[in-house]
């Protein structure tokens, strides 16, 4: 059965390489959308993981620690900074 | 923020960055399989999996389905919705390579959310190669020590909860996409997919919430002028 879900998800990842790329490259105008499509993307695995548990939404510690992450990423932190303070936050207002 | 583009040229990852990606996935590789050694019972087959699968939040949701009583059919399915963010990413690194065949098949199946998204912001072809494979190799690193580590090992973390561990990757990906945050039409882009699946969390099948995301992009596309210079992203 990890066979049959491994190629499910090998198979959309193919054919977005090849069929989706081929379209973007054949309508110039949806170009720019090599870059929008990561920004909406991540955008939204970004608020799956900052606010919902299971089907419901909670905000708890995590959406402190990633208001963090958010103003030191609009500073220009270095990465690590971001990450480590980001999960520090979280974890001193669980610890309190 | 500017629809000239970002306020910056998008920089190379240097080592803080790769080290932190390798760490972020670290954890992400303990977590997960310790979690997926439970539900597996072996580990071999635990590894095995993750070999195979190549998707973590597949491999998660097609057990989150299968603990919650639902047939192999819904696991499948929720396993492959979740993963088809992973589909949408390759499309945009496709768009962007100028590789063969054989080299855009093996990036295709490598897509995940840091090196996609760092690649495509790079300014020319050999960049793209160079940084998506660079990011691929540190995010491995990470991934695979955490697998070894949690199936053989057991959670060396600990309470992960505790150690705020759960807001690492979201922050990892926060800082990853911040670049393009910087310019209206990304912001766009992430303000509306964002906004989506948001609304969608309570009520939508698992993973379909960030294939609606899309729609962010397409809503930036439509609303934010076309630069003047083609090539080159606003």
């Amino acid at each position: 059965m990890v066979f049959v879900l491994a190629g499910g998800v090998a198979a959309q990842r193919l054919v977005g390489m090849f069929a989706g790329a081929a379209l973007l490259a054949r309508v110039p105008s949806l170009a720019r959308l090599a870059s929008l499509i990561p920004a909406a993307v991540v955008a939204a695995v970004i608020v799956q993981l900052t606010v919902a548990s299971g089907k419901s939404i909670v905000v708890d510690e995590r959406l402190a620690g990633m208001a963090v992450a958010g103003v030191l990423v609009w500073r220009r932190a270095p990465f690590v900074v971001v990450v480590l303070a980001a999960a520090a936050t979280t974890a001193l207002l669980r610890a309190m | 923020m500017t629809d000239e583009g970002p306020i910056d040229p998008p920089a190379r990852p240097g080592w803080t960055v790769l080290g932190g990606l390798a760490l972020t996935f670290f954890a992400l590789g303990v977590t997960v399989n310790v979690l997926m050694l439970e539900r597996i019972g072996s580990a071999p087959r635990t590894v095995v999996a993750a070999l195979v699968v190549n998707a973590a939040t597949s491999e998660l949701a097609f057990v989150a389905v299968r603990d919650a009583g639902g047939s192999l059919v819904a696991a499948l399915v929720a396993g492959w919705i979740v993963a088809s963010r992973f589909g949408l990413l390759a499309v945009s690194l496709g768009a962007r390579l100028r590789v063969g065949t054989a080299h855009r098949a093996a990036a295709g199946l490598q897509s995940f959310d840091p090196n996609v998204t760092l690649a495509v912001q790079q300014p020319d072809p050999s960049s793209v190669v160079r940084v998506f494979w660079t990011v691929t190799l540190a995010m491995h690193a990470g991934w695979w020590s955490g697998t070894f580590v949690g199936v053989f090992l057991g959670n060396v973390i600990g309470d992960s909860q505790r150690l705020g561990l759960d807001v690492v990757f979201p922050a990892a990906l926060l800082a990853i996409i911040g670049n393009l945050l910087r310019s209206r039409p990304g912001a766009l882009a992430a303000a509306v997919g964002g906004g989506l699946c948001l609304v969608m969390l309570p009520w939508a099948p698992a993973g379909l919430p960030i294939v609606v995301s899309l729609v962010g992009a397409f809503v930036a596309l439509a609303v934010t002028p076309t630069p003047a210079v083609p090539g080159v992203a606003r």
